[in-house]
């Protein structure tokens, strides 16, 4: 996935005729995201396909006795959860407004601190690195539970879903953090709009991919 | 391989940056030039195309007669499995690919692909895939669950030892190729065409070569998914196709197919297309129906996600599901058909001659017919599980891969050669070639029909005397030698030609295409000077235009086309370099081939991790990554050009 | 002159096709799917005639064009251009519409047939459970209680149900003389039903695995019997008894003989109430004779030498000794994958990893039907199945054979000897 990253830098610094007159990257990360889609489709499908058919517990949404006795509780923590969505969902929000200062900077209305690319870059980047940070700390608290990747058809797909999110998040915040770099370095101006605005539109598929998970997945039972 | 261009053609290339100092090995391993990347995915997919063959031989040997023992059960298994993957995967995909990458940029006026370094990376990662797939099979240690690798005999508990994560991971790194490929052409397509090449004024094989990239992009993703669960499954103990867990085998065949029958059309379409421009252009008329052509791709494109499930009737999915998948497969009959007719109106009422490219083309469609028909067949359950896993199946898809999709793709090696080399290939041992293939094809794969519906199941590596199959299977094991002689003339006039093969001029064919305005092989930049396109047939435009005048023209003034053609043809004597030209080319680098070498050290991590060989595991994969990751970013940071 | 060529060529292939077609009309077809034994098969025989013929239609119409274009409009010196016709819309619907209509002749039927096909079977019909195993299959009768491996027995004339699941892999039922196949999927139990015509006469029949399952899916192989419904019962009524000579008919008959004594407590493993064999009925199975060649299995033998002087002083007691006795189970274990009913078992039906071999001296194949059943290949067999059946689960037990899991010759200690085997051989061939 991340040759495709590559690709949406091919084009760097010079402007070529184009038949649509938009740069190639932007083209080829809609395309990305197109393919991504079914990526996603599978595995949120395959949740699913697997919901309620786990030979043993611990679930999701109910209470588990273990034939030994033990009692599990519904594993998920939508509160929890929920924080984390927000924090995601807000990181949007920067980056939109990353986009904006990189797009308009030295315009006025973006001096200071709430007009500084970079400002924004590293809110979205730490947004999403919290959003990790949440994860981390929801597969752990599963684990000491009693539910890992191995333990039932739950575990297994919840895992491989929320795990190949978490991982498209964090190659997002790797990206993040090199746009920022290179703000830091050299500045990044209108001429370089293409470079955020690509990553923008991966982070907001992201995003959006979490809500539908977060949907499927937590809220409904 | 090494050498670059013929040496007529080379002295008068002397000024081009890739000449001279770039014709080593190195050139080819640093080399982002859509033309050089097109020529290394034809040679190493016709390199599979021997190994691949080569599997089908002993297969066929073995079943020349009942209870033969030229190889073990257990290499039999691995050669059909490794057979299958390497023809879909490292041959007509990547035959496909060598032509996507040679001729849609030149079809469409570009000076290359929207991502020179992506298309590298994309045959790189191909081609060591392709090694890390293949090579096992000499330790026998091949894959060796079909290629179709349904759980759970593909899954830890019944696939035990290295076979099937070779083929897992084989196909992970495979799919990366093809996607990067995919994303890769579809922005070329729409953003590279020149000024005046509107989609509906496209080559039909950039229309085919469109809609197969979206096929890639809408189909790989479904398996990477499915596999990824397989690997899993194999790797880390997760229990998703595993049967005491509570898996569930059909979500595998889902899934899987769900890739498997829009690969299908990922294989077909591009022959269509390439058939798309031998028979106009030997027909001396244009493309019947050019319009109808273009949406029944699209058409095909679109039902192609639609009708997966007709390889699963006899899994038992219920008389309702039945009926959809088999109305639906139906349907798809429809726009293939179509094609078939308007490609014999365009030959009608032609002016036809017969290069070994249009025998090729010609044969595609006689042949794909009787695929297509046979394909209808299996559409109807109740008739079809009598077909399906038996040798009417095998018939069927081989009359569509070997007849249709081979076909298709060896007409257009021939048609394609002169652009390549500037040289002919011979027509004397090209008709050697295509009859004996021609009848190779039949007496192989004929006979399948009436084995499989006399009762002979597919993927067995014996059978027992007195089944009635005997005569069937002797054929067709007699054809399968045939054809293997047909590819070594195919191979010794590929070679052979290269070197001292009639030299072609830049438009040997008289196409109508803008391909063929420029110099055979074509200069670094394509072309010197972007051509503006008025019609669907600029170089007939130029050269013929009395016969264009019924053709629609940006310009409203029909009779002086010639004049309003901008069309600038390059003959040789104006060819420059592109430095004299002020063209900017893309440096040469070999970062993309770092990439793709971390991304095989990776995986390969993976496999010695199964051998428990765990510190040595970690190193490689901890190595390749990090070396991926390092390469990647010395790639992004490097300019283009 | 490539034209030449294709005048040369093009009829050879014809003639080749012609002869390859007039091969496959004229043979004997012992697997052929044009049979008319069920109503299932007529329904897919109709739908395939009405293929063929539309088919071939399609086909001839569009290789005759083909021919003709080709012929027609050659190019020749001098002639004129030809016309630029770039399309016409009324050919294309009509090339379009006249396919559809084609396929609507093909829709209907088919799906009739689909939804005729997988109703709910009679209530009254046979029940046979179908479970297929790394590589053989395993047949049960729940309304008759017998279990048996790859021999098939099916009344003329009477509705059979299978019911069809898998111990390990997918496989996928298939006699092709009877009808369609259906797939045996792991969690899954499928269905498939169909009823041998009345009027059939008796008859033997092949059957295949036909989903990849494996080393030896194409060794997983089985015999259909259909028989008359008379011959059917007695067959039943035999096969749903202990095994003869076994512990519990030993027993019983020791009983017969002091009539006073109270009913014997024999405790077999079996999970099914089994009838005294005192009372046994004869035996009947189809008989050899009457099986045609192509249904009696002509597997090469493996290079395995065995000393065949020994199998005629083969000593059914010792045989039985060396598999009930618990002392001999690490040189014979062969009772914790077999089930012989009426004698004392480590496994049950359902754990069984082996084919059922209660009656095996009354089967006429076995090894999933790859070989004969007779002395020699039984002692085969026994001393090395993995020679006979690549990736056989069932291990090699001769002593000194090479045995592929150690990797290592089995050592004489562990392994049984030709004499063993003889007399293991002996006792089997009493299990009628």
């Amino acid at each position: 996935m991340s040759a495709i990253a590559a690709g949406a830098h091919e084009a760097h610094e010079h402007t070529h005729y184009t038949t649509t007159g938009l740069d190639s990257r932007k083209i080829a990360i809609w395309a990305f995201i197109g393919s991504e889609c079914m990526l996603f489709g599978s595995l949120i499908s395959t949740y699913l396909v697997y919901k309620g058919r786990s030979v043993v517990g611990p679930f999701p949404h109910e209470a588990w006795t273990s034939p030994t006795g033990e009692i599990f509780k519904p594993i998920l923590n939508i509160p929890v959860t929920s924080m984390s969505t927000g924090v995601l969902l807000f990181s949007s929000l920067a980056m939109v407004l990353a986009l904006a200062a990189v797009e308009n900077r030295g315009k006025p209305g973006y001096e200071g601190i709430l007009g500084s690319s970079k400002f924004w870059l590293l809110a979205t980047a730490l947004m999403g690195a919290t959003f990790l940070g949440f994860q981390a700390y929801e597969f752990t608290s599963f684990v000491h539970e009693g539910l890992t990747i191995r333990t039932n058809l739950f575990g297994t797909s919840f895992f491989t879903l929320t795990g190949f999110h978490g991982g498209h998040v964090a190659v997002g915040v790797l990206w993040l953090m090199t746009l920022l770099f290179i703000d830091m370095k050299r500045g990044l101006g209108p001429k370089d709009t293409i470079l955020v605005d690509i990553c923008a539109l991966y982070w907001h598929f992201v995003d959006v991919v979490w809500i539908v998970i977060f949907a499927l997945v937590y809220l409904i039972k | 391989m090494a050498s670059s261009a013929i040496p007529t053609h080379a002295q008068g290339a002397s000024g081009a940056s890739q000449s001279s100092e770039q014709s080593g090995l190195w050139s080819w391993l640093t080399t982002v030039d859509h033309k050089k990347i097109g020529i290394l995915y034809l040679y190493t997919a016709l390199f599979y195309l021997l190994v691949g063959g080569l599997e089908a031989t002993l297969i066929r040997t073995q079943l020349a007669k009942p209870n033969l023992s030229v190889v073990s059960a257990e290499m039999y298994n691995q050669l059909f499995t490794m057979h299958g993957t390497t023809m879909v995967f490292l041959v007509v995909m990547p035959l496909s690919a060598a032509f996507f990458n040679y001729l849609i940029p030149l079809q469409i006026g570009a000076r290359d692909v929207a991502f020179p370094r992506l298309n590298a990376f994309s045959y790189w990662v191909y081609a060591l895939g392709g090694l890390f797939i293949t090579l096992p099979i000499f330790f026998g240690m091949a894959p060796n669950g079909g290629w179709f690798g349904y759980a759970p005999l593909s899954g830890p508990t019944y696939g035990g030892g290295f076979n099937m994560d070779f083929w897992v991971l084989g196909l992970q790194i495979l799919g990366i190729s093809s996607l990067a490929a995919a994303f890769n052409f579809i922005t070329t397509i729409i953003n590279l065409r020149a000024p005046g090449m509107t989609l509906m004024r496209m080559p039909m094989f950039t229309w085919m070569s469109f809609v197969v990239q979206f096929l890639v992009i809408l189909a790989f993703p479904v398996i990477t998914a499915a596999l990824f669960f397989l690997q899993f499954d194999r790797f880390f103990g997760t229990n998703f196709y595993q049967v005491q867990a509570g898996g569930d085998p059909l979500l595998w065949q889902h899934l899987f197919w769900v890739f498997g029958h829009p690969e299908v059309y990922i294989l077909i379409l591009p022959a269509f297309g390439l058939v798309s421009e031998v028979l106009p252009t030997h027909s001396r008329k244009p493309l019947f129906g050019y319009n109808v052509m273009a949406y029944s791709g699209i058409m095909i494109g679109f039902l192609g996600f639609g009708v997966w499930a007709h390889h699963m009737f006899a899994v038992g999915m219920g008389p309702v599901a039945d009926s959809i998948f088999s109305v639906a497969t139906m349907l798809i009959g429809l726009p293939t058909g179509v094609k078939i007719f308007n490609w014999i109106a365009t030959m009608y009422g032609g002016s036809l001659r017969f290069p070994t490219s249009m025998k090729f083309a010609i044969g595609l469609i006689a042949m794909f017919t009787i695929g297509g028909i046979s394909g209808v067949m299996h559409s109807s359950p109740p008739s079809d599980l009598q077909q399906t896993d038996t040798y009417f199946v095998v018939a069927h898809f081989h009359y569509v891969l070997y007849g249709g999709a081979m076909m298709g793709i060896f007409a257009g090696i021939y048609h394609y050669f002169p652009k390549m080399t500037g040289r002919f290939m011979s027509e004397r041992l090209g008709s050697w070639q295509f009859w004996l293939n021609f009848v190779g094809l039949n007496l192989t794969f004929f006979p399948m029909h009436f084995s499989g519906m006399l009762g002979m199941p597919r993927r067995i590596y014996t059978y027992d005397a007195g089944q009635g199959w005997d005569v069937f299977n002797l054929t067709s094991t007699v054809g399968t030698y045939m054809l293997l002689v047909a590819g070594l003339i195919f191979a010794y006039n590929f070679f052979k030609s290269r070197v001292s093969g009639a030299p072609a001029g830049s438009d040997p064919w008289g196409a109508p295409t803008l391909e063929w305005s420029i110099p055979s092989p074509p200069p670094e930049y394509n072309f010197a000077q972007i051509p503006e396109v008025t019609s669907r047939y600029p170089m007939w435009d130029l050269k013929a235009p009395d016969r264009m005048a019924g053709i629609e023209h940006s310009h409203a003034d029909a009779g002086t086309i010639a004049e309003a053609h901008a069309v600038p043809v390059h003959e040789e004597t104006e060819r420059r370099s592109a430095k004299e030209l002020g063209i900017p080319i893309p440096f040469p680098t070999v970062k993309p081939f770092m990439v793709a070498l971390g991304i095989i050290i990776l995986f390969s991590g993976l496999i010695v991790m199964h051998a428990g060989k765990f510190p040595l595991a970690m190193a490689m994969m901890i190595g390749g990554g990090a070396f991926m990751v390092a390469s990647l970013y010395a790639w992004l940071t490097s300019p283009l050009e | 002159m490539p034209t030449l060529h294709l005048r040369r060529v093009l009829p050879v292939a014809v003639i080749a096709v012609a002869l390859l077609a007039l091969a496959a009309c004229g043979g004997d077809y012992p697997n052929s799917t044009f049979s008319h034994n069920t109503e299932l098969n007529d329904g897919a025989v109709f739908l395939w005639d009405r293929m063929m013929l539309l088919g071939t239609i399609v086909f001839v119409v569009v290789e005759v064009l083909l021919v003709y274009t080709i012929f027609k409009f050659r190019r020749r010196e001098g002639g004129p251009a030809p016309r630029q016709i770039q399309g016409n819309a009324a050919l294309e619907i009509t090339w379009t519409a006249i396919p559809a209509l084609i396929l609507v002749f093909l829709a209907v039927p088919t799906v009739r047939t689909i939804f005729q096909n997988q109703r709910q079977a009679p209530t009254d019909a046979l029940q046979v459970e179908v479970i297929g195993h790394q590589w053989w299959w395993e047949f049960r009768y729940p309304q008759y209680g017998i279990t048996t491996a790859n021999e098939l027995y099916l009344p003329i004339g009477k509705t059979v149900n299978f019911s069809l699941r898998t111990r390990d892999v997918l496989h996928s039922f298939w006699v092709p003389q009877l009808g369609g196949k259906r797939d045996l999927i792991a969690n899954r139990v499928n269905h498939i039903w169909f009823t041998p015509k009345a009027d059939l006469s008796p008859a033997a029949y092949n059957g295949a695995c036909v989903e990849y399952c494996g080393s030896s899916h194409a060794n997983m192989r089985f015999r259909t019997f259909t028989v008359t419904t008379g011959e059917f019962e007695k067959w039943a009524a035999h096969q749903r008894t202990v095994a003869m000579g076994s512990k519990a008919a030993i027993a019983e008959a020791a009983a017969a003989d002091s009539a006073a004594k109270a009913k014997p407590a024999v405790k077999t493993a079996s999970i099914i109430p089994v009838p005294a064999p005192a009372a046994a009925p004869e035996t009947w199975v189809f008989p050899v004779e009457k099986m045609a060649a192509y249904t009696l299995p002509s597997t090469p033998m493996p290079a395995t030498k065995f000393d065949e002087s020994l199998l005629a002083s083969g000593d059914a007691a010792a045989g039985r000794e060396l598999l009930t006795n618990p002392a001999n189970l690490g040189k014979a274990p062969c009772l914790t994958c077999h089930v012989i009913k009426g004698e004392t078992n480590y496994a049950n039906d359902d754990q069984a990893k082996g084919p059922n071999l209660t009656h095996i001296a009354t089967r006429h194949t076995f090894g999933a039907g790859l070989y004969r059943l007779d002395a020699k290949t039984l002692a085969l067999w026994i001393k090395n199945a993995p020679a006979m059946k690549p990736g056989s689960v069932m291990p090699t037990f001769g002593a000194g054979e090479y045995n592929a899991l150690i990797k290592q010759a089995v050592p004489a200690a562990a392994g049984l000897s030709d004499r063993q085997i003889a007399d293991i051989v002996a006792y089997l061939l009493t299990l009628k």
